[in-house]
């Protein structure tokens, strides 16, 4: 935070405000926590503890029977190794597409630059269900429907990343690519050893941020698989645990489905949030 | 030298332009051009024949695909302005909350907030359904403690649609809250000390100074909220299937149901026209709002 943000809330002032002030604070906290922490610890109960009148809120003796009982509903291994690999390929063609494209409007003169960047970003604003249908279409008619590939093909480039990357990219200095081409270095091999390099922080935020999209996606995977279980992702593999979302006996198992469809990008999150935080301030003020 | 460069350009360019332009522009357009056919989504494009404003009549029209489409088109037009209007007010206060030295703890408020955000979707629905559960859900046995009765919350459909507002507000807000952070600290602190001078107390400061200085912050924040808002699926999906009685049936799933599920192309692809026509509107509108206060 710059300084010369005390301003708002005075210096000098009675100690009741702070009190008021951190105890709002903390109850928002404990709001914003509590659905998540929720999930955690009913993952941990047993089915009578689930069923207490009145609710047990810390499980007694805390149980990962649960999650065995999950693996027995949804393939949980398949299914994490599935949103993996399709976050993972999705993620490497996004930078890439991404890095290249974002040069090329960064450091680049050409007749209709800024109509392309005009049409290609006006796509970020665009719902992906008005271009569902067809899309869906589309995709089976190149054979790719029900499969990884259909999931993870139509999503290797993408309007956000072209901007976040052109954000950064026409900071770096122009003599620094010039020194590389007097050098004779191909504008590939300029991109990804030196300018690549000086933009690390925004790639890694890129990275996490289709990570984590990605991981999460639901409506296309749903849409273009078909029903062929062996492709789903975790998230749509715990659709199947909704049918065990009657009554409170099974909620053990449809927290513990849920836990571990929310740790992986939670943990991303934990360790590398100040690249997330980065990227979003950095593209609101450019922007 | 010039040309050279022209032609990196095009290799830079290809692979980005290549696919966005196949799967996403070509789709936007063809949407347009399904919304003038008629068309089922099993068979290939070629077998779509021309009906002109059809499928628009029909949508609009007094049969059930009518008073579907209306009751969907309303209900993402209630739960939009809901989101918004709860998530802009209370990221701000959040944001001012982490965005201030005397109590600290703001950079762990931030934390909390923005990590919902991270969950897929899918997880919040399952967790939110069973917070909601009219017997044994947590959320009626702390209102059951502070003497308020249970509440349908997602089974009755006076209450379904806000229920899904709120459990997309707590997922969101944490992401506003950071933009708001970033408009705050874009505001020079001088302008602060000198309202002060003038005697300006806190309330006026936000008023005057605050509020007008985040106004770019908030437009931004708005367009972001709206076209998230309109993209709400799992939920309906996975718990309430559009019920009860049709009051969460919202665009997202609607089109997906009727173009995809009923394979009625044509029809879902002229109300994701209407949708897309919706959202150009109310955005530029926004924007005009945002330029004359500008003027001002």
């Amino acid at each position: 935070m710059s300084a010369g943000s005390s301003s708002w809330f005075a210096r000098r002032r009675p100690s009741g405000r702070k009190a008021l002030l951190a105890t709002l604070m903390l109850l928002v906290a404990v709001a914003s926590a509590f659905p998540l922490v929720w999930m955690v610890l009913s993952s941990l109960k047993t089915p009578a503890e689930s069923m207490q009148v009145p609710p047990v809120w810390i499980p007694h003796t805390p149980s990962l029977d649960a999650y065995e009982k999950v693996s027995g509903v949804v393939n949980v291994g398949r299914s994490m190794w599935n949103s993996l690999v399709i976050a993972l390929i999705t993620t490497a063609g996004i930078l890439v597409t991404s890095m290249m494209a974002g040069y090329a409007f960064a450091k680049y003169h050409f007749p209709g630059r800024s109509l392309l960047f005009s049409v290609l970003i006006a796509t970020m604003f665009l719902p992906p269900i008005v271009t569902l249908i067809p899309l869906y279409r589309l995709v089976g008619s190149i054979g790719l429907n029900a499969s990884l590939a259909g999931i993870i093909v139509p999503n290797l480039a993408n309007a956000f990343g072209i901007f976040l990357m052109r954000q950064f990219i026409a900071g770096v200095p122009d003599d620094l690519i010039d020194a590389a081409r007097m050098d004779g270095a191909s504008e590939l091999l300029i991109l990804f050893k030196i300018v690549a390099p000086s933009v690390a922080p925004a790639i890694a935020a890129l990275a996490l941020f289709a990570f984590v999209y990605h991981w999460n996606s639901y409506l296309w995977p749903l849409t273009v698989l078909q029903g062929n279980a062996d492709a789903y992702p975790i998230v749509i593999s715990l659709s199947r645990l909704l049918s065990y979302n009657r009554g409170a006996v099974n909620t053990g198992l449809v927290m513990a489905g849920a836990t571990l469809a929310v740790l992986p990008p939670l943990i991303l999150f934990v360790f590398l949030q100040r690249f997330f935080v980065d990227s979003i301030v950095g593209s609101a003020i450019k922007g | 030298m010039i040309q050279r460069y022209r032609a990196s350009a095009g290799i830079m360019l290809t692979p980005a332009a290549t696919l966005i332009g196949i799967f996403i522009l070509l789709p936007m357009l063809l949407t347009v051009w399904l919304s003038f056919q008629d068309w089922s989504t099993q068979t290939p494009f070629s077998s779509a024949s021309f009906i002109g404003l059809d499928n628009f009549r029909e949508i609009f029209g007094p049969t059930s695909v009518g008073r579907d489409f209306k009751g969907a088109l309303t209900n993402t037009a209630i739960y939009t302005a809901l989101s918004v209007v709860l998530i802009l007010p209370l990221s701000v206060t959040f944001g001012l909350m982490v965005y201030q030295h005397d109590v600290a703890g703001g950079t762990a408020l931030r934390t909390v907030l923005f990590s919902t955000y991270m969950v897929p979707m899918i997880a919040v629905a399952l967790v939110w359904s069973k917070l909601y559960s009219p017997s044994e859900g947590p959320l009626n046995q702390m209102l059951g403690l502070v003497g308020v009765g249970p509440q349908p919350f997602l089974s009755s459909p006076r209450s379904a649609l806000i229920s899904i507002v709120f459990l997309n507000v707590w997922q969101q807000v944490g992401y506003f809250t950071v933009l708001a952070i970033a408009g705050l600290t874009q505001i020079p602190g001088s302008l602060y000390e000198a309202a002060k001078l003038d005697g300006a107390n806190r309330f006026e400061q936000f008023r005057f100074i605050t509020l007008p200085l985040m106004r770019r912050t908030l437009l931004f924040s708005a367009v972001i909220a709206i076209i998230n808002a309109v993209q709400v699926f799992e939920p309906v999906a996975l718990i309430t299937q559009g019920g009860p009685v049709g009051s969460t049936n919202v665009l997202t799933y609607h089109i997906r149901r009727v173009g995809i599920e009923r394979a009625q192309g044509g029809l879902g692809s002229a109300m994701a026209v209407m949708l897309m026509l919706s959202l150009i509107v109310v955005v530029c509108a926004l924007f005009a709002l945002a330029n004359r206060k500008d003027q001002e």
